[in-house]
């Protein structure tokens, strides 16, 4: 086979005329005036303002739009709007697009899908031909097996399925998101949901009326005189009226617990899509009825519509459907068609109507409709044949509030139990019932009256008038043959076919032979599927029950969801210096930190030879007051605070009531009931409301308020010998090792900034000094750090300077070196645990690991060949090869000038100088020696000068 | 000790270009039209915290959920009910020491278990004022900001643009005006947030105006 | 979305509370049980209807709240402050 390009030949720059365009008609929604360019598969066309692609295709002739998803059938209009199964187009990029609801924009460059090479010759319609092996599951039962052959059978496979191509770059579209708040949403803007709304609004509510088309109308749109008379009466006061909200090509997607009602609004100038998150009050539910398409062989030919998208083409359009016609109605509108195509100049055929016993058995003819054979076996040249065998009930959004319509076989179509509708839904239209426009008009706006009263809590209920659907003759399927599903290409004899190999309920046969799940979700096809499986099975439609009608109520793009996405981030007031002097950005959780200036080894050693200063502001800081603060502490920390004099700081432990290392850091005591708790940066949120469960669930009666102050504070730890030196000329603090000890804290002055605490402690294992700043002075203080210390060499150092510092000095990390399952006895916390105190967070288990004496110990790590760094997560052999542990951190230590690490081992590998085996991710094994965790400085020398 | 640069404070949003004014940098433009945005970080913000149910309450004159003028003897302050038992109070640039110490003399009379804190370092303020600013936070904010269920004067706490913020209506000259408190970190993020959504609004930034 | 009533902000959409979980009593710490503890820990009944549980208003008031809730139909039958038991 050649790859053809495509419509080779057909390329020019002279638009193809309109010959199938109508006179201009009363209700038509063109702009005759001016025209818009546009290509279709690379051709060039020309369409009026207002026409849709369809339409303006349609006028030019086209009468095949697509082929379909698993045959490759060509596929023309079904129903002429947004459902359209035969219509879904490549616009530009952009692919799946509505071609029977999108309107033409000069410039659009439209194709068709599923069509390879192009779609006159489609290669892929040999399936069609192979159609009996394609029958129910085939791709299922087919490939499935052999198992491991199945990603190279669904490579294959999915070039035959494809739909449309989307393109990987990253549009410029603008997709919005806003909340709304309206008494009352209307989903639905026909004559029913028109008169609901203007009822609402001058009952007193907001009301957002919803409307999927690009006009309010509904039906009436394409009605007769009368029709569009009522329509311009209906939407001049819709106009006149405050209160109402009026969306126009816009859906309601979906009903949600308390009315949370999500609506995808498009059309809008510079933005593409906008998802409205509406609350409402009380949601009325209006959408009209849907034309069902009939079940007989053929009845996908392009040729064969529905009586109300002709009725779309020539009233909206002014399309002439088709030249000749044979029209099967078994309803008013079906009968109106009628009329419709007359006045159109097309000649009717025969007029076949199943009230008086007619039917129709099968559509002939080959990539278009040639024929159609009567029920009674008379055969009709025809390019056009019309159903119009009656309604589908939309109630998704009915379903989806809880209710669960009722089948009425007098009317051949599911209604709404009112019994099971929640308080703040109600619903209006055809969905309810049938009547005359006025009928309908009366009927809804009681339901608008009353929609309002529930919204504003008024006293007493509208009374609703009765609007009862109609009688309709049970038109489902010609028991020929034929598509259910357009979208999925489910026939007749799939579903028969289903049910014969025992999928005898509807769910199960729609799972099986995917019907309803394309991309019109049932609307079209449910009610027949389901009148198919009753069939089968011999039982009634009512006792089969239709499939879950779940949210969303169309197909909704990933763009609309994603919206704006709000991702905060947050920024120390130090960031703009860090940002000027080359620092490498971190992300930790929201928090933008600096990992390293250029040189993470230089920076170590800088600290360990001089003097470093780290932005640590997102470390952790809550201010806890009042009286019960020790006991507070007692209960969340694992170690001991009653004693906690005025001046000192601490160290302590938090685990959580299963055992486990849940946070840590250092608490001072500023004051007699004052202290500053600090806990890792990761953790200050969790900590924070875990604090505050404490507080409020089990102990109401202490006397404490915590106040979160991770960010009131700049926090700045300056590290190494010359520590001293650097804050002494910025401080009217006593810095003398007598008059401020190691883990004490002070407060005072800082480069002229009062208020500030000093904590002497030391992460680095160096002499260090970590002052917290009022944040609006953090730069200036980090400024006067950096020009007063230039003398003694004083350099920022990052996040990875400091994680290797802290690592030569065997300082755990919390969430590095403890997982989900660490408990405390693990991080080798026994100095710190008082299994004697009488409660604290976690104390039981605590108790039990130590009684078990059997948990894996957090232990030193050398590389016997201290050149290697085994990355972190590398796994500790046991000697039968088994997991014994893992290296937990690791690193090149520039101060040893060898690889060092943590890691957790079983307790019987956990003897200093022990040599174990550590398996490389590449599979390579290395040995190391266990040694004490501490690898820099054991004594503590360097920080207690 | 050096005697070298006075300290200068900054706010939480950046500035383009900046100006001192009492000790701080703040941002140096004037919007020319309706809708406004401005960092008001330098105004005084002191947390207070007191039973929900006792005599603070009245102590210092409005509950949660409400925000009123008052002089608690520092001049004029807006005093903000932000949560149950918790309340923010704001004062004129440089008053907070001043602030604090009048709120727990008021305080000191109800013999209960207080606290004040001076959090003006620690919080970003900003004021978004126009007549479109319900508009702006309805892309970010989930609350009814409609005149009847948020009325002038209302204080709620909720989440804008994914960042837990108190709000305050508190309107200008008749034009509707939220004051938006954030922890400080986010405050250049929630601005940054505020300016995308009230881009189609045509949002201006405008400098600090203060509390009046 | 669900509301929550929140007896201090009023209803508020669920995505402004963290679910903490079922609300049941913390065993004695010196005498309970492995079982004991580890029933605290772990075991939660999980029912389809009525369960009492604790939620968190971490993007409002800040109040750990206690919730009466039917897991089925989403009825909030009560919301109480944990502490002091105020609802409205």
């Amino acid at each position: 086979m050649s790859l053809l390009p495509l419509s080779r030949g057909t390329r020019g720059t002279r638009a193809i005329p309109d010959s199938a365009r109508l006179g201009p008609q009363p209700g038509e929604v063109i702009d005759r005036g001016r025209s818009v360019p546009f290509t279709w598969n690379g051709a060039a066309h020309s369409a009026h303002p207002g026409d849709t692609i369809a339409s303006a295709l349609a006028a030019a002739g086209v009468r095949v739009f697509s082929r379909s998803y698993k045959y490759h059938r060509p596929r023309g209009l079904l129903t002429a709007d947004y459902l359209d199964p035969g219509a879904f187009l490549q616009v530009g990029d952009e692919p799946n697009v509505r071609g029977a609801h999108r309107l033409v924009e000069p410039g659009m460059e439209v194709s068709s899908q599923n069509t390879w090479p192009s779609l006159r010759f489609d290669v892929k319609a040999v399936n069609q031909l192979a159609g009996r092996f394609l029958a129910t599951g085939f791709y299922y039962k087919t490939f499935i097996k052999p198992e491991p052959l199945w990603p190279l059978y669904e490579k294959v496979l999915r070039r035959f399925v494809h739909a449309g191509t989307i393109t990987p770059e990253v549009g410029a579209a603008y997709y919005d998101h806003r909340y709304a708040h309206p008494d009352v949403v209307v989903a639905g803007g026909g004559p029913a949901g028109m008169a609901a709304a203007l009822a609402a609004a001058r009952g007193g509510a907001s009301v957002m009326l919803v409307e999927e088309n690009h006009h309010l109308g509904g039906h009436l749109r394409y009605g007769d005189t009368a029709d569009l008379a009522a329509l311009a009466e209906l939407r001049a006061q819709v106009a006149g009226q405050p209160g109402i909200e009026v969306l126009t090509d816009s859906v309601v997607t979906g009903r949600f617990d308390d009315n949370w009602i999500p609506v995808v609004q498009r059309g809008l100038p510079g933005v593409t899509e906008r998802l409205i998150k509406a609350r409402a009050k009380t949601l009325i539910v209006a959408p009209g009825l849907i034309e069902r398409p009939y079940v007989f062989a053929g009845n996908d030919l392009p040729g064969v519509m529905l009586s109300t998208a002709v009725r779309r083409l020539i009233n909206l359009y002014a399309v002439k459907p088709g030249q000749r016609a044979v029209v099967l109605t078994a309803n008013p509108d079906g009968d109106a068609a009628v009329a419709d195509l007359a006045r159109a100049g097309v000649e009717i055929a025969a007029v076949l109507d199943p009230r008086r016993g007619d039917g129709v058995r099968a559509a002939h003819g080959h990539g278009g409709l040639r024929a159609v054979e009567t029920g009674t076996g008379q055969r009709i040249e025809a390019d056009l044949l019309v159903t119009a065998t009656g309604w589908t009930a939309p109630t998704s959004l009915l379903n989806q509030s809880g209710d669960r319509p009722i089948y009425d076989p007098a009317a051949a179509r599911f209604l709404p139990d009112p019994r099971r509708m929640p308080d703040n839904v109600l619903a209006a239209g055809g969905i309810v019932g049938d009547g005359t426009t006025a009928q309908l008009v009366e009927h809804a706006e009681a339901v608008g009256r009353e929609a309002a009263r529930r919204a504003t809590s008024g006293p007493t209920p509208v009374s609703v008038p009765e609007l009862k659907p109609a009688a309709h003759p049970e038109l489902f399927s010609a028991g020929t043959g034929g598509f259910v599903d357009f979208c999925e290409d489910v026939s007749a004899k799939d579903i028969t076919t289903a049910v014969a190999e025992g999928y005898d309920s509807v769910e199960l046969v729609k799972r099986y032979t995917t019907v309803t799940m394309g991309p019109t979700q049932g609307k079209l096809e449910t009610v027949n599927a389901v009148a198919l499986v009753a069939a089968a099975t011999g039982k009634s439609i009512a006792e089969t029950g239709t499939t879950t009608w779940r949210p969303v109520y169309s197909p909704v793009t990933l763009g609309a969801l994603a919206g704006r996405p709000h991702e905060p981030v947050r920024h120390s007031p130090m960031q703009p210096w860090h940002q000027r002097h080359g620092a490498t950005p971190l992300v930790a959780g929201q928090w933008i930190r600096p990992e390293h200036y250029g040189d993470p080894a230089a920076e170590v050693r800088a600290v360990r030879g001089g003097v470093g200063i780290i932005d640590v502001t997102p470390i952790g800081k809550l201010d806890l007051q009042g009286p019960d603060v020790p006991q507070l502490l007692n209960l969340l920390y694992v170690n001991k605070w009653s004693k906690l004099p005025i001046g000192r700081v601490r160290y302590g432990v938090m685990c959580a009531e299963d055992g486990v290392v849940l946070d840590d850091g250092v608490t001072g005591r500023l004051g007699e009931h004052h202290y500053l708790m600090s806990t890792t940066s990761s953790g200050a949120a969790t900590v924070w409301e875990w604090v505050e469960n404490w507080l409020q669930t089990a102990h109401p009666d202490w006397r404490v308020h915590v106040t979160p102050v991770t960010t009131a504070y700049a926090s700045i730890n300056i590290a190494g010998p010359r520590s001293r030196d650097l804050l002494s000329r910025l401080t009217d603090v006593d810095l003398s090792s007598d008059g401020f000890g190691y883990m004490n804290v002070r407060r005072g002055t800082v480069a002229g900034v009062a208020e500030c605490v000093l904590w002497r402690i030391g992460f680095t294992g160096e002499l260090s000094y970590e002052i917290h700043v009022p944040a609006s002075y953090g730069l200036h203080v980090w400024e006067q750090l950096m020009a007063s210390g230039a003398d003694l060499g004083v350099a920022p150092f990052g996040v990875e300077a400091q994680r290797i510092l802290r690592l030569e000095k065997g300082h755990v990390i919390v969430g590095q070196d403890t997982d989900g399952l660490t408990q405390g006895f693990t991080a080798g916390l026994d100095g710190l645990i008082k299994l004697d105190k009488t409660d604290f967070v976690g104390l039981p288990e605590l108790r039990w690991q130590h009684q078990r004496d059997e948990h894996p110990h957090l232990v030193g790590l050398r590389p016997l060949d201290g050149s290697v760094v085994p990355p972190e997560a590398s796994q500790i052999l046991d000697r039968s090869g088994g997991i014994a542990g893992r290296v937990t951190s690791s690193r090149m230590s520039p101060t040893l000038g060898r690889a060092i690490g943590l890691a957790q081992i079983d307790r019987d590998l956990a003897a200093v100088g022990t040599h174990v085996t550590v398996r490389l991710p590449d599979g390579r094994d290395i040995t190391a020696e266990i040694t004490d965790a501490v690898h820099v400085d054991p004594e503590g020398e360097r920080q207690r000068v | 000790m050096s005697d070298r640069t006075p300290p200068l404070a900054r706010g939480p949003v950046a500035v383009d270009p900046g100006v001192v004014r009492d000790g701080w940098e703040v941002d140096a433009r004037v919007a020319t039209g309706p809708l406004t945005l401005s960092d008001e970080s330098p105004l005084a913000k002191v947390h207070v915290r007191a039973p929900f149910d006792g005599a603070s309450p009245a102590a210092l004159g409005v509950g949660f959920g409400r925000a009123a003028r008052a002089d608690l003897g520092t001049g004029d302050v807006l005093v903000v009910g932000s949560g149950p038992g918790e309340w923010l109070v704001l004062g004129a640039p440089n008053t907070a020491g001043a602030l604090r110490a009048a709120i727990e003399e008021r305080l000191a009379g109800t013999g209960e278990f207080t606290t004040v804190l001076d959090l003006t370092h620690g919080r970003a303020l900003l004021r978004l004022t126009g007549r479109d600013a319900a508009t702006v936070l309805a892309a970010v904010c989930a609350i009814d900001l409609s005149d009847t269920v948020t009325p002038d004067g209302t204080a709620l706490r909720s989440s804008l643009a994914a960042v837990v913020t108190d709000l305050v209506r508190d309107d200008q000259d008749q034009t509707a005006s939220y004051l938006l408190h954030v922890e400080r970190s986010s405050g250049q993020y929630l601005a940054d947030a505020l300016l995308d959504a009230g881009a189609p609004s045509r949002l201006e930034i405008t400098g600090f105006r203060g509390l009046s | 979305m669900m509301l929550l009533p929140c007896p201090w902000c009023g209803p508020r959409n669920a995505t402004e509370f963290r679910y903490v979980g079922e609300a049941g009593p913390r065993p004695d710490p010196g005498s309970a049980t492995p079982e004991e503890w580890r029933r605290y820990l772990y075991m939660h009944a999980n029912p389809c209807g009525p369960v009492r549980e604790t939620w968190y208003h971490r993007a409002g008031c800040r109040r750990y709240l206690a919730v009466e809730r039917d897991t089925a139909t989403n009825e909030v039958f009560s919301v109480t402050d944990s502490a002091s038991g105020a609802a409205r």
